[in-house]
C-alpha cells in the first residue's frame, strides 16, 4: 500500500512538473536564439554544517535543467559559478544586503524567511508571484502555512526550502538518575500538564543531586528565535496582524525573564549562557550529559552525529555521536507551557530559496534578456524544490520537509537505501560533497526521528515578518543577557526594554506595548 | 612677463596641490557625503532609492530623542568620555615613559623592548582581539581567571568584561586599546628624543644631573611639540576607533552597554539591525563636530599657536 502511494505521488509529481519543463525548454530556446551559450549564477546559503544542500540543491537543479536542454537539443548550459556556504545566516544576510545594490551578491540567497520583509521592502528580491501564477501546480505540493510566510505585502518572494521544529530535549540517562519518568511525557507536555514550573523542579533536583552540572542549556547570542517560544507559551504573541504592529507583552515577557533570572541565580543555567561558544561549549555540554534539559532544534539530531562534539570517556578523544547513542540518550517534546491552561508550542523559521532582483546580471545582454534571466532563475529555484532534493536535505540535516511528496519519500525505505548507497541520479560533484554526511546520517533512526517530530508542525509558530523585528529581537537579546548575568532583575529589564523601544522613534511607531507586570505571579510557585 | 608674486603663488599651489587633492578626496568629500546622508532616509544600503529623498532634520530628531530617552545611548556618551580620556592618558603617558626608558637602557635591550611593544600594532586586529578574548574570558578557560584560581586569589571565575559594571568593561577596553596606542607614542617620542643633540645630555651628566633631572629639564621640554602631536592625534584616533572594541563586544566578552563608545554606536546603527545609514550619518556628523571641537581645544591648550610662530632668526 505504501509503495503504491509512493508510485502515485511520484507520478503526480512528474506530471505536475511537466509544465515547468515546458518553460525550461522555452527559456532555453530564447537564450539560444540570442546567442547565449552559458548562463552563470551564484548561490549563497548558510546554516548548520549538514545543510549544504541549501547551495548544492541549486547545483543539482542546474544539472537537471542542463539535462532537459540537452534532451531537447538546446545548446545552452547553466553554470553555477559560485556556491558559498557559511554557518552564520545573519552575517550572510548582511553581506547580501550590502552587495545586492552593487550587483555583486549571489543570484540566489537561501536564508531565513524573516529576511524577506526587509529585502523585499528594498526591492532586492524578485517577485515570484507572476511565475507561480503561471505554475500554480508548484504551490500545491508545499504546505500552505509555509507559502504564507513567504509573502510580503501580498506577494510571494521565496520558495520554501526547509522547515524545522524546536524540540525540547531531555537527557534520558540523567532523567533516569533523578527519577523523572519519561514514559508518555510528550503527551503530558502536549496536554499542558508538564509546565515550566515542573521543568524548574526537575532541573533543581538534578543539579542538587549532582546528576548533571546544569539543569538547562539554551541558545547563545540572540533571543531570536528559540527563546521567543517563552512569550508564546505564556499565551501571548509577537505580532498583531490586525494593525500590523509588533507586540511587546509586558506580562508574558516578565514571566519569561523571571524564568531566566531564577534559573541563572540558582545556577541551573549558566549566567553567561549568551556568550557561550556553539562548538566549544553549547553542543559539547549537551552531548557530554552536562544538562538535563536543552532548548534546541531538530537539526541538532544529525549535527551531533557529524560533528565531533562528544568526548569519548574511553579514549578521551572527541567524536560525533552514533545514531544509536543519540536515540538512546535524547528524549524530545514540544516546548512546555509556561503555566497551566496555556498551549505548548514549537517554532519554525523556514528557510527559503530567494532570487535576487538582479539575478543573472553578470551574464551577456543582461538588459535585453533580463526577463529571461529572471525566469530562468525562478525555474532553477523551482527545480531545486524537486521532492527528491528536498527529501535528501531533510534526512541529512534533520530538517522537516516542506512538501507532501518529499515527506512521502522519507517514509520510503527503498528510496532511503538508494540514497544511502548514493544510487540516486545526482550530479557527481553533489554526490561527492554529501557522501560523508549521507553515510553518517541516512539511517532508520534518523528517519524515525523526523517522522516522530513532524507532529510538532501542527503546533508551530513563525516569528513575525516585519521590517522592525530585528530591532526588537536585538533588545530582547540584550535584556536576556543582562538578566542572566544578574545585572537587571526582570522588572527592571522590562522598563529598560520599554525605554529602548520608546527612545527609537521608528520602533516606537511599530510596537504596541500591552498588559502589565503581574503582581501576584510567583516563580517558582513555592 | 610673469610677475614675481604670481610665480610664487603658482609654485605654492604646485607644491600644495597633491596634498590638497588627497585631503579633498579622502577627507572633505566623505565629510560632505556624511553630512548629506544625514539628511536622507538611506537604509539597507539602498542609495538608489533614498539618496535623493530629503527628510530634513528627522535623523537628528531621532538621534537626540534617543540620547534623551535611551539609557544605553547615555551610557555610550559616558563610555566614550571615559574610554577616550583614560586611553589617551595611557597612550601618551605610557608612550612617554617607554620612550624615556628606552633612551636610558642599552641599544640591544632598547630594540627588543620596542619590538615587543610594537606587537599589538603589528598583529592583525582579529588575532590581537582573540588573544585578549581568551585572556579575559569569563570562564575557567580564561588565562587571567585560570591564573588567579591557581594562586587562590579568587574562588570562582569572574567575567571581567561583564562584571563590576561599568568599571569591568571600561577597564578591559581601555587596557586593550591602550596597549595598541602606547607603541605609537613610544615610536614618535623615541625618535624625538634621539634627535636631541647628545651634547645637552652629556653636559648635564658632567654637571651631575640625575636621570630624572635630565628627563624633566632637557628631554621633556625639548619634545613638547611631539607630545602635543601625539596627544592630538591619539585623541582624534580614539574618538573614531572601534575595531578592537567591536570584536570584544560582539564576542560578548565585554558588556555591550558600557563597552560601546560613540564610534562603535555609529557602526552599529549603520551596519546592524535595520541598517539605518541615515541615522548613523547623523551620529557620525555629531562625532565629527565633537572631534573638531576637541582637536581645536587641545591645540589651543597645548599652545599650537606658538609652534607655528615663525622663528626669529636669532640663535
Amino acid at each position: 500500500m505504501r509503495r503504491l502511494l509512493f508510485v502515485v505521488l511520484l507520478l503526480t509529481a512528474v506530471l505536475l512538473f511537466a509544465s515547468v519543463e515546458d518553460s525550461i525548454v522555452q527559456v532555453g530556446r530564447t537564450l539560444e536564439k540570442n546567442g547565449i551559450k552559458e548562463v552563470r549564477y551564484a548561490v549563497w546559503g548558510s546554516g548548520d554544517p549538514n545543510s549544504v544542500l541549501r547551495v548544492l540543491g541549486i547545483v543539482e537543479a542546474a544539472r537537471r535543467i542542463n539535462d532537459i536542454w540537452a534532451k531537447n537539443k538546446i545548446n545552452v548550459k547553466v553554470i553555477i559559478r559560485e556556491t558559498r556556504y557559511e554557518l552564520d545566516f545573519t552575517q550572510m544576510y548582511q553581506e547580501f544586503l550590502s552587495k545586492q545594490p552593487l550587483g555583486t551578491a549571489g543570484d540566489f540567497l537561501v536564508n531565513s524567511y524573516v529576511y524577506i520583509a526587509p529585502l523585499a521592502e528594498e526591492g532586492y528580491l524578485l517577485d515570484l508571484t507572476p511565475y507561480l501564477e503561471k505554475h500554480k501546480e508548484l504551490l500545491e505540493d508545499f504546505f500552505a502555512s509555509h507559502i504564507e510566510v513567504a509573502k510580503y505585502k501580498g506577494k510571494i518572494y521565496g520558495l520554501p526550502q526547509d522547515t524545522e521544529a524546536r524540540p525540547f530535549y531531555i537527557r534520558k540517562d540523567i532523567a533516569a538518575k533523578v527519577g523523572l519518568d519519561l514514559q508518555g511525557l510528550d503527551q503530558k507536555v502536549l496536554k499542558g500538564e508538564f509546565t515550566w514550573f515542573d521543568v524548574y523542579e526537575w532541573a533543581k533536583k538534578t543539579v542538587q543531586l549532582g546528576a548533571s552540572q546544569w539543569g538547562l542549556i539554551h541558545r547563545r547570542g540572540t533571543a531570536h528565535p528559540d527563546l521567543m517560544q517563552f512569550i508564546l507559551v505564556f499565551g501571548s504573541k509577537l505580532y498583531d496582524p490586525a494593525d500590523g504592529k509588533l507586540v511587546f507583552d509586558k506580562e508574558a515577557i516578565y514571566k519569561w525573564l523571571t524564568i531566566e533570572w531564577v534559573f541563572a541565580r540558582e545556577k541551573l543555567l549558566p549566567s553567561d549562557m549568551m556568550a557561550w561558544d556553539w562548538a566549544k561549549q553549547v553542543h559539547p555540554a549537551i552531548v557530554d550529559g552536562k544538562t538535563l534539559f536543552d532548548i534546541g532544534g531538530t537539526w541538532y539530531w544529525t549535527e551531533w552525529q557529524t560533528k565531533d562534539y562528544y568526548t569519548d570517556p574511553k579514549t578521551g578523544q572527541m567524536r560525533g555521536l552514533k545514531p544509536e547513542e543519540v536515540e538512546q540518550w535524547f528524549y524530545y517534546t514540544l516546548f512546555p507551557v509556561g503555566e497551566p491552561g496555556k498551549k505548548p508550542v514549537t517554532l519554525s523559521q523556514p528557510f527559503m530559496w530567494m532570487v535576487s532582483s538582479k539575478a543573472g546580471a553578470q551574464n551577456p545582454k543582461y538588459s535585453a534578456l533580463k526577463s529571461t534571466y529572471d525566469e530562468l532563475a525562478f525555474l532553477i529555484a523551482a527545480k531545486a524544490s524537486d521532492p527528491e532534493i528536498n527529501a535528501i536535505h531533510s534526512i541529512i540535516s534533520a530538517h522537516l520537509p516542506v512538501g507532501k511528496a518529499s515527506a512521502a519519500l522519507l517514509a520510503n525505505k527503498e528510496w532511503l537505501d538508494k540514497l544511502y548507497n548514493l544510487e540516486l541520479d545526482l550530479d557527481p560533484s553533489v554526490k561527492e560533497k554529501i557522501a560523508g554526511i549521507v553515510k553518517a546520517t541516512v539511517n532508520p533512526i534518523n528517519a524515525k526521528f523526523l517522522s516522530d517530530v513532524s507532529y510538532m508542525l501542527e503546533h508551530t509558530n513563525f516569528p513575525p515578518i516585519h521590517p522592525m523585528y530585528a530591532k526588537l529581537a536585538a533588545i530582547f537579546a540584550e535584556v536576556v543577557d543582562q538578566v542572566l548575568r544578574g545585572q537587571m532583575d526582570p522588572a527592571k529589564a522590562i522598563d529598560y526594554a520599554i525605554g529602548k523601544i520608546n527612545a527609537d522613534l521608528d520602533l516606537k511607531a511599530s510596537v504596541k506595548i500591552i498588559n502589565e507586570i503581574p503582581k501576584d505571579w510567583r516563580f517558582p510557585a513555592k | 612677463m610673469i610677475k614675481e608674486g604670481t610665480s610664487r603663488k603658482w609654485e605654492l599651489w604646485a607644491f600644495l596641490a597633491p596634498a590638497l587633492v588627497v585631503v579633498v578626496i579622502f577627507y572633505v568629500v566623505p565629510l560632505i557625503l556624511t553630512v548629506y546622508t544625514s539628511f536622507t532616509p538611506i537604509r539597507n544600503w539602498n542609495i538608489q532609492r533614498y539618496a535623493t529623498k530629503w527628510i530634513g532634520l528627522y535623523n537628528y530628531q531621532k538621534l537626540f530623542h534617543a540620547i534623551a530617552n535611551d539609557p544605553s545611548v547615555r551610557a555610550v556618551f559616558l563610555t566614550t568620555a571615559v574610554f577616550v580620556g583614560c586611553t589617551l592618558l595611557v597612550n601618551v603617558l605610557g608612550g612617554l615613559i617607554l620612550a624615556l626608558l628606552t633612551f636610558f637602557v642599552g641599544k640591544r635591550t632598547n630594540s627588543v623592548a620596542s619590538t615587543i611593544w610594537l606587537l599589538p600594532r603589528m598583529s592583525p586586529i582579529a588575532v590581537y582581539g582573540l588573544v585578549w578574548y581568551y585572556f579575559f574570558h569569563g570562564s575557567g578557560i580564561g588565562t587571567l581567571n585560570s591564573l588567579f584560581l591557581k594562586l587562590g586569589l579568587i574562588d570562582k571565575p569572574i567575567a571581567w568584561g561583564q562584571a563590576f559594571i561599568p568599571y569591568g568593561p571600561w577597564s578591559v577596553i581601555i587596557f586593550v586599546n591602550g596597549l595598541v596606542g602606547v607603541s605609537f607614542g613610544m615610536i614618535v617620542l623615541s625618535s624625538a628624543i634621539k634627535s636631541i643633540p647628545s651634547e645637552f645630555v652629556i653636559a648635564a651628566r658632567v654637571d651631575g644631573a640625575t636621570d630624572w633631572q635630565i628627563c624633566k629639564r632637557i628631554l621633556i621640554p625639548q619634545i613638547k611639540w611631539h607630545i602635543m602631536y601625539v596627544t592630538t592625534w591619539q585623541l582624534l584616533s580614539l574618538l573614531t576607533s572601534y575595531a578592537h572594541t567591536y570584536l570584544l563586544v560582539s564576542w560578548r566578552l565585554v558588556n555591550k552597554t558600557y563597552g560601546t563608545p560613540w564610534a562603535l554606536y555609529v557602526y552599529d546603527l549603520a551596519f546592524t539591525g535595520v541598517f539605518d545609514q541615515g541615522l548613523a550619518a547623523a551620529a557620525g556628523t555629531l562625532l565629527v563636530l565633537v572631534g573638531g571641537l576637541l582637536g581645536f581645544m587641545t591645540l589651543r591648550i597645548l599652545g599650537f599657536g606658538k609652534l607655528m610662530v615663525e622663528p626669529r632668526g636669532d640663535i
